[in-house]
């Protein structure tokens, strides 16, 4: 097996990638996903393996040095060999034919000596230009003439500027045995970028979707954060656990012998292919000074009010105002709404001086319909989200 | 809905100025002040911010060409697909990014993002923050390079997600092309990503701008001059 370089999706593999195997990074334009590559390339290397890079966009000390600043340490740290082509070897086969056919075939020569003379075990291809000049089939049969031996593994990354109909080429035509596509919710604030494996040939891999960050030069699998707030006593300890497939509060009596949350309330559910966890902020007001660590990196809000309680309003405002100092996209859930006397969605809009866009719910955060369907609303109105 | 002024007392007062989410393609031959014209369009008042993919001159006579305007450099980023061929250690920072040539659309794309997520994120300016959502004004310094490195369709597709991004984050874009060195075919393609067509044409030294899509805006040639970077308009 080789890895992936990324223990999160060599975990989710069964291990790595069996060798000999095709396997395409598909990136969505302006998603920073080049380290997914770059980190198998640089657990090849550790591993021991003889490595080729096709780099034809770019030269060879370019891409070292990008490399090295992405992954935080240089690939001359390995002692095994690794062996490049770059734009200028691109260039010398441009100059030297105008037509297609006996490009493709310098191409294949090319990789086909180098991979010989270095008995090249895994290839690293960069394959946006090859297409643009031989086409997918062209570039990929090039990609083809790397694989000498039946173990040769050949890694791809590739420029999706076609989505899906692009990718499902690539699963039926041309038999990959794992693509991983690289995207980003482009959205100005906040912003994320996930990964979702596609396809794989050898292992039954559910399709998902999984957030991630870059970190210390390392792709880390990140669970998206949607924090729970509002005035105590508003039913955000209710909402989280019956929100969650699984979740804890950490709570304690108050003065007046009832439970209230000292810390935080924590729960984690799975939704369409995202794994999400939720915060839910303790209310008082000697917690205030945590509460906007807790909104930190958050994805969405969650603002609980008690539908029946006008005067706890004015608390709320605060809370808006600490979710909007964040740009957080944010929906309000009115709790109680089963019981007499609960306000009016214009009069929670107006003491809270919301805009039109923020939704406003009517629930009972006891019944996990209710909650459900305003989490479900915050993620649809997270991925539709201007700001 | 935010508009970004042009700075024409001609254009602004009768239409607002270029409406967020706007593209426009500055479509002129060589020579003809359409860099300057482009640039002046891209200048970023105050609380605005400006980010310029330069694929024909380096970072640093990018940054020069908004001095002279009188930008404070802090507004205005850089995506420089030049330097970096023959600097290849060249190092990123916040308003200065570096691609390792203008064939390399993949790292332009995510250099695009980084600088409009550092903006809003409000790391770009040294502290100093505008308005929220950040006004953007984008400029292409040449979609003819771009072209002549990449295949039309591949370069569709990719101005397709730029243009398509600029809209959503509500900014504003100018494109510059050659209209000399392509054909209809591919000016037209072009154009079809755009929502408006700002044409440039020298006549006996003698420059004239029209500009096609921007609402209350005649469409009529009108005779422009450019002095330090600042376009007037000749009556």
């Amino acid at each position: 097996m080789i890895s992936t370089g990324i223990s999160g999706i060599d975990e989710m593999l069964g291990g790595g990638v069996p060798n000999g195997s095709w396997v395409l990074y598909s990136m969505e334009p302006g998603v920073d996903g080049q380290l997914f590559m770059i980190s198998t390339l640089f657990s090849a290397m550790r591993d021991g393996l003889s490595c080729l890079v096709v780099l034809p966009h770019t030269t060879f000390d370019i891409f070292k040095h990008d490399a090295a600043k992405k992954r935080g340490c240089s690939l001359d740290i390995f002692n095994n060999k690794v062996v490049y082509i770059d734009a200028a070897d691109r260039e010398r086969i441009q100059k030297s034919s105008k037509k297609p056919k006996e490009i493709k075939k310098k191409w294949e020569a090319l990789i086909e000596k180098v991979c010989n003379e270095h008995a090249v075990e895994v290839v690293f291809l960069y394959i946006d230009l090859l297409y643009d000049d031989l086409g997918l089939e062209g570039a990929l049969s090039v990609a083809n003439s790397a694989k000498t031996t039946s173990k040769t593994t050949a890694i791809v990354e590739h420029l999706n500027l076609e989505g899906k109909r692009s990718i499902n080429r690539f699963i039926k035509k041309y038999s990959f045995d794992l693509i991983i596509s690289i995207s980003s919710a482009f959205r100005s604030q906040p912003h994320f970028d996930y990964f979702t494996l596609l396809h794989t040939s050898w292992w039954p891999v559910p399709k998902r979707s999984v957030p991630f960050i870059i970190t210390e030069g390392k792709v880390v699998p990140y669970i998206p954060k949607i924090v729970v707030t509002g005035p105590a006593h508003s039913g955000k300890s209710t909402f989280v656990t019956n929100a969650s497939d699984f979740g804890i509060s950490i709570d304690r009596r108050d003065t007046t012998g009832d439970p209230t949350t000292v810390a935080m309330d924590f729960g984690w559910l799975h939704w369409k292919d995202f794994d999400i966890t939720l915060y839910g902020t303790p209310g008082q007001t000697r917690f205030d000074p945590i509460v906007p660590n807790l909104l930190n990196h958050a994805i969405g809000a969650v603002l609980l009010i008690d539908a029946t309680t006008p005067q706890a309003l004015e608390r709320a405002l605060h809370h808006v105002q600490l979710i909007k100092d964040k740009h957080l996209p944010m929906v309000v859930a009115a709790n109680k709404a089963d019981l007499e006397g609960t306000m009016s969605a214009s009069e929670i809009r107006k003491q809270l001086k919301l805009s039109k866009d923020v939704p406003v719910f009517f629930i009972s955060a006891t019944r996990k319909a209710d909650v459900r369907f305003v989490l479900e609303s915050l993620v649809d109105f997270i991925s539709k989200s201007k700001y | 809905m935010y508009n970004f002024k042009s700075g024409l007392a001609q254009i602004d007062p009768v239409s607002g100025g270029f409406e967020a989410g706007s593209n426009f393609l500055v479509l002129a031959p060589p020579m003809s002040f359409a860099e300057e014209l482009a640039y002046f369009f891209t200048k970023p008042l105050p609380g605005e911010y400006a980010v310029i993919l330069s694929t024909n001159d380096r970072a640093a006579g990018v940054i020069d060409a908004f001095k002279i305007m009188g930008v404070d450099k802090r507004y205005v980023g850089t995506i420089d697909a030049i330097t970096k061929s023959s600097t290849p250690g060249i190092v990123d920072t916040s308003r200065l990014m570096f691609v390792a040539s203008p064939t390399d659309l993949t790292g332009i794309g995510i250099k695009f993002s980084k600088m409009v997520e550092l903006i809003f994120d409000g790391e770009f300016s040294d502290g100093e923050s505008g308005l929220f959502p950040p006004p953007i004004r984008f400029c292409v310094n040449s979609v003819s390079t771009l072209l002549m490195y990449r295949k039309l369709e591949v370069l569709y597709q990719f101005l397709h997600v730029l243009t398509s991004k600029l809209k959503k984050i509500d900014g504003v874009g100018f494109y510059l092309l050659n209209k000399e060195s392509f054909d209809d075919k591919t000016i037209s393609l072009i154009k079809q990503l755009m929502n408006g067509v700002i044409e440039v044409k020298v006549e006996q030294n003698t420059h004239y701008m029209r500009i096609q899509g921007m609402k209350g805006v005649s469409s009529d040639w009108v005779k422009f001059s450019v002095q330090k970077g600042q376009v007037v308009i000749i009556p």
